[in-house]
């Protein structure tokens, strides 16, 4: 099977999670992914964990080893005037140049798109920004947890309507990051497309506050179409859709159409309290759910997780556990469909990796070769691909520059 | 105006509530034709949920859910319990680059759509399903639900306030994520396939999709042994990280107060410096239990406390405009009415769509998060109503007289 995108030669200069996650999608189906990190320091991912042990390694960070596998790694200080020309030099080569620069950082070391477009015009380049590269924002400081309060999405998850003294609670993680990353790789993807057409490149533009402002489920058009505005402390119209604790654990209780509350309650036993009038239609169950709360409390309290979950899915009901990091590994489905992978790195030695998000029936989704360690390809890629002899490369290496 | 870079590209789009049309929705934005299968008897969930616009009734062409996630498409009616509607369907794949379903497993098979049937009609169509559990494993006939997915992915278990119990993600969050990575898979089988001629059929699992932007629980579950503690909002590498409650919105809404809040994180020992003078407490800049990360996480709930007590009397923009003048990161934590009209950004951005849609009228719906120099990207229309474009699609891409289409609509396949 021939890799999808191995034809594509890609520059990534990507800090944390969104520039590396976009290059990562191309990486993973074949394309070559140069990745550029600053001497000294490298990307702040490898500051970030998790560790082994929790102990702080540069080559040892889980977050970095995800999303920079298959990954050549160099470092290059494109700040000074050498490294930005060993830079256009490598762009010269490449079909696209992904970063997530923060605008005031791009405009000091001048990176821009008409720059590098001038030596090499086929170049498709994906600048991924908070809130993109122009409007009154385009400044403006920005950290995971901002950007995910800037998109709408935030506001929406907390305590509930019983609980308005606790605050919007942001989600595990980087969703931020990723949802940027993985709308960045669709954009890039479309410019590649329409280049094969065109001959020509051009400047992708994207907004992380924009990615998130796109999917706010039904939530964003209560305003134009209702004047309502939407925040955590609105009641769920609809119930039983709750996390609720069984005997070993959490299992999420979902009965969306009347069918589904019809076979739960069929699976409860048929309790009689079940049939009361407050809970006849899923409205009314809404409406009553801290009553219908107590009940279902008492009876999923006693049960198990699997067990319910299996009973429910063979009655058609879309339950879900509340899945722990162990579920997850330990899952037999995920098992058979082979979901994660054992990467081996130099430093960091052989643990599993979240792996494929989508299975291609033609074109393969594979590791080639673990995370790099920092600067690792130096010399195969300046001194091989662009021929810059030891002596400069030592000389490079004296002044920072890489 | 150029074309957009997936113009001539056509998408059969047989995917309904959130996770499918979020995908087509990426490639309509680009200019591919995304045309909608849908029958009137059994509507796309989302034409049957709120919001409703003020003052009309409720009905399958007006859900602003429905009206967001298929701007720029067309909606051809089919109604396949009727004769001739299953052909119909099969010439349109054949006049199609891509087809994208998000039903549960086995459901295009059962309705003579599976790939195999596809493959003799178009030897290079390009197939994805987005399925909740995938095509293969035990659980591949399990029921998946969007609301379900963010727990299932292991999401729920990691996000909590400190000592609280598993939470939600406050939106269906693995559907959207599902769409936008069907969407990428989609332009790199378009981009091998225009290099090589060949087709391919795709099989994602919403779940797995989801467990693929979770790698800082998986690894520390998978480098370490050990489940991550729920931290609410703070951050183990940054102090203050959190959300900080502001004075409630001026005006009621709907007669209700609306609470606000600002999010602000600090990145490291200069930036907390800057706050600190930000907010008139200068001195606590190089106070010893507020100096470093490491005292400010050991002072965490003290420090929190003095910054709400300085933004809860203050309006969340102003909280927001102030610090990012001092050069710390922060944010009001943003409603759908603060985006609609009080950030000056997506305004200047032109971010929002506003064009007409026959039967709700003009209401601005949210756009496309990048934008393209050479090939730009638009909204070509609003979202259909269902069924807008039969007549259409049949006759310019498939070619049916006006007399077949009659003959057709009679027999209720158009429906």
């Amino acid at each position: 099977m021939a890799d999808a995108l191995s034809r594509l030669k890609v520059i990534e200069i990507g800090e944390l999670v969104s520039a590396p996650y976009a290059a990562k999608l191309m990486a993973d189906l074949g394309a070559e992914v140069i990745k550029l990190e600053r001497p000294g320091a490298g990307d702040a991912a490898r500051r970030r964990g998790p560790f082994p042990a929790a102990t702080p390694h540069p080559d040892k960070s889980g977050l970095f080893l995800y999303l920079n596998a298959n990954k050549y790694g160099v470092t290059l200080d494109i700040a000074q005037p050498e490294g930005f020309e060993l830079l256009e030099a490598l762009a010269e080569q490449a079909d696209v140049l992904i970063h997530n620069l923060w605008p005031p950082d791009m405009d000091r070391v001048g990176l821009s798109y008409d720059r590098l477009a001038r030596r090499n015009p086929r170049l498709v380049m994906t600048s991924i920004t908070p809130f993109g590269s122009s409007g009154p924002h385009r400044n403006w400081r920005a950290e995971e947890l901002t950007v995910w309060s800037s998109g709408g999405v935030c506001v929406l998850n907390g305590g509930g309507p019983n609980h308005p003294e606790l605050p919007p609670l942001k989600v595990f993680g980087s969703p931020a990051g990723f949802q940027a990353g993985a709308h960045a790789a669709v954009a890039t993807m479309g410019a590649v497309f329409a280049r094969l057409r065109s001959g020509k490149g051009q400047h992708v533009d994207v907004s992380g506050q924009e990615t998130l402002v796109s999917q706010n489920e039904m939530v964003y058009e209560y305003w134009p179409y209702m004047k309502v505005i939407a925040t955590r402390l609105g009641r769920k119209p609809l119930q039983p859709l709750e996390a609720m604790q069984c005997k070993d654990g959490w299992i999420f209780i979902c009965c969306v159409e009347e069918h589904q509350w019809r076979n739960f309650v069929s699976l409860m036993g048929n309790p009689q309290w079940a049939y009361e009038e407050i809970f006849a239609d899923r409205l009314k169950r809404g409406e009553n759910w801290e009553a219908l709360e107590i009940f279902l409390r008492e009876w999923v309290g006693e049960q198990t997780v699997l067990d319910l979950y299996r009973k429910a899915q063979e009655r058609r009901i879309p339950f879900a556990p509340v899945s722990t990091m162990g579920d997850l590994l330990a899952s037999e489905h995920l098992r058979s469909r082979g979901f994660f992978v054992e990467i081996e790195h130099p430093v960091a030695g052989t643990c599993k990796y979240p792996g494929a998000p989508i299975k291609y029936g033609a074109t393969p989704w594979r590791i080639r070769m673990p995370a790099p360690t920092l600067g690792q390809h130096n010399e195969e890629i300046l001194g091989g691909r662009l021929g810059v002899r030891p002596d400069r490369m030592a000389q490079l290496k004296s002044k920072g520059v890489i | 105006m150029a074309d957009g870079p997936l113009s001539g590209v056509r998408i059969a789009d047989f995917t309904w509530v959130w996770a499918g049309p979020y995908c087509t929705l990426q490639l309509a934005h680009m200019g591919a034709d995304v045309i909608r299968i849908e029958t009137a008897t059994r509507p796309c969930v989302t034409r049957m949920l709120p919001p409703w616009p003020e003052g009309k009734p409720a009905g399958l062409d007006s859900s602003g859910y429905y009206n967001q996630y298929n701007q720029g498409k067309r909606s051809l009616a089919l109604n396949f319990s009727k004769p001739g509607a299953l052909d119909l369907a099969k010439r349109l794949v054949a006049k199609s680059d891509v087809v994208a379903n998000n039903f549960a497993h086995g459901v295009m098979d059962r309705l003579g759509l599976g790939y195999e049937e596809l493959k003799k009609i178009k030897p290079d169509i390009i197939m994805i399903s987005l399925s909740g559990y995938g095509d293969t494993g035990p659980y591949k006939d399990y029921v998946a639900y969007g609301p379900a997915q963010v727990p299932l992915c292991g999401l729920s278990a990691l996000t909590g306030y400190i000592g609280g119990p598993p939470m939600h993600a406050g939106y269906s969050y693995a559907d959207p994520n599902a769409g936008v990575h069907g969407a990428f898979a989609i332009l790199a089988a378009l981009y091998h396939r225009e290099l090589t001629g060949e087709g391919q059929y795709m099989d994602m699992s919403q779940w797995e999709c989801a467990m693929a932007v979770l790698p800082e629980g998986i690894m520390e579950y998978t480098m370490n042994g050990r489940e991550p503690q729920r931290i609410g909002n703070r951050d183990p590498y940054m102090a203050p990280h959190g959300i900080f409650r502001c004075m409630d919105r001026a005006e009621k809404v709907m007669g209700v107060t609306v609470d606000q809040f600002v999010a602000i994180a600090v990145s490291d020992d200069a930036a907390w410096r800057r706050l600190a003078a930000a907010i008139g407490r200068p001195g606590l800049g190089n106070d010893p239990k507020f100096a470093t990360l490491a005292a400010r996480k050991a002072n965490e709930d003290e420090l929190e406390s003095i910054i709400e007590a300085w933004s809860v009397n203050q309006r969340a923009p102003e909280v927001a405009r102030i610090l990012q003048e001092a050069g710390v990161a922060a944010f009001v934590v943003a409603d759908n009415k603060y985006l609609s009209e009080e950030d000056e950004h997506l305004k200047a951005r032109d971010y929002f769509v506003n064009l007409p849609h026959p039967v709700v009228g003009v209401k601005q719906h949210c756009g496309i998060p990048w934008k393209m120099s050479a090939t730009p990207v638009k909204v070509r229309c609003a979202a259909p109503t269902l069924g807008q474009h039969t007549n259409e699609v049949l006759s310019e891409v498939l070619g049916l007289s006006e007399a077949e289409i009659a003959t057709l609509r009679a027999s209720g396949a158009l429906e």
